[in-house]
């Protein structure tokens, strides 16, 4: 799983550290659902093959792209501090066939009391058809002193 | 997933109240985690490593709630065949630690037959003790098998 620019997560990253007004807006990153990669999916999540598309849950693996993660790691607010899952949706207009590019928009909001982040991904075709839509909120937990440290 | 038609619903389609089949998943093993970690990328150390889950007050290793939640389509695609899952919806409320297994049910909260076949579904899934571990909510509509 890998983006197809790699300067894309160097400038997610900094707009995060110059602390722009948040939610950061991550500028569009090019995905491709690897027909190896979704099978390997389907081995460990016990999803039934449905012909060319990918199961319902697989686009959530893009949240762990350099460019997304980059972002993520830099809201956290450091060492110490881990993101648990609270929240997820998922809505699809159509589904995401296998061995396919789509195009990938990413909003992160940080949010306080108690600290979250909110991520709002869209995929959409080459053509800019929206095909599904994820949103995800990760309640920010800090670790003991003796974990974190 | 496979795209959804305008097909009128078929004879049996699915009434408000009617039970989902209940489906049993896991228990997932540590080893699992492991292997989830490497196919999803989600390689958060809660997950992983012990002390990082102490750390964090849990007596053992969460399973991640993206690979419960991954157990909701086959559940549903084992029910009927004809589904097109346009959305689905979930909130973790407590974790599943590793050794434990999940249980989901569900029943239709809403039907619709005309002019779009479309079902609303409450699902729930629950630990071994039958704490709800996940609230969720679905809409389904109706494809060709």
């Amino acid at each position: 799983m890998t983006a197809r620019d790699p300067m894309q997560a160097g400038a997610a990253v900094l707009a995060a550290e110059k602390g722009l007004g948040l939610p950061v807006r991550l500028p569009v990153i090019r995905v491709r659902t690897e027909q190896g990669e979704v099978a390997a999916f389907r081995r460990e999540t016990g999803s039934i093959g449905t012909g060319d598309f990918v199961p319902l849950t697989f686009p959530f693996r893009w949240l762990a792209l350099s460019a997304i993660r980059g972002v993520i790691l830099q809201l956290l607010g450091g060492e110490g501090f881990v993101p648990v899952h609270e929240a997820q949706s998922f809505v699809y207009e159509r589904g995401l066939q296998i061995a396919t590019d789509y195009l990938l928009s990413v909003e992160i909001e940080a949010v306080e009391k108690p600290r979250r982040l909110i991520l709002k991904m869209a995929v959409a075709t080459e053509e800019g058809e929206i095909c599904a839509r994820l949103e995800t909120v990760l309640r920010i937990v800090q670790l003991t002193s003796e974990m974190a440290s | 997933m496979i795209e959804a038609g305008e097909q009128p619903a078929p004879p049996d389609w699915p009434k408000a109240g009617e039970a989902i089949e209940t489906g049993n998943f896991g228990p997932f093993e540590a080893a699992a985690l492991a292997r989830y970690a490497a196919v999803s990328g989600d390689d958060n150390p809660l997950h992983l490593d012990p002390e990082a889950a102490q750390a964090a007050g849990l007596a053992g290793l969460p399973v991640h709630g993206m690979l419960l939640l991954a157990c909701f389509e086959p559940l549903l695609m084992g029910w009927r065949r004809d589904l097109f899952i346009a959305r689905l919806s979930a909130k973790f409320l407590r974790p599943v630690l590793a050794g434990e297994g999940i249980r989901i049910m569900g029943r239709v909260l809403r039907s619709q037959a005309a002019p779009r076949p479309e079902l609303i579904l409450r699902l729930t899934a629950r630990a071994p003790n039958d704490d709800l571990v996940i609230l969720a909510e679905a809409a389904v509509l109706y494809k060709t098998p």
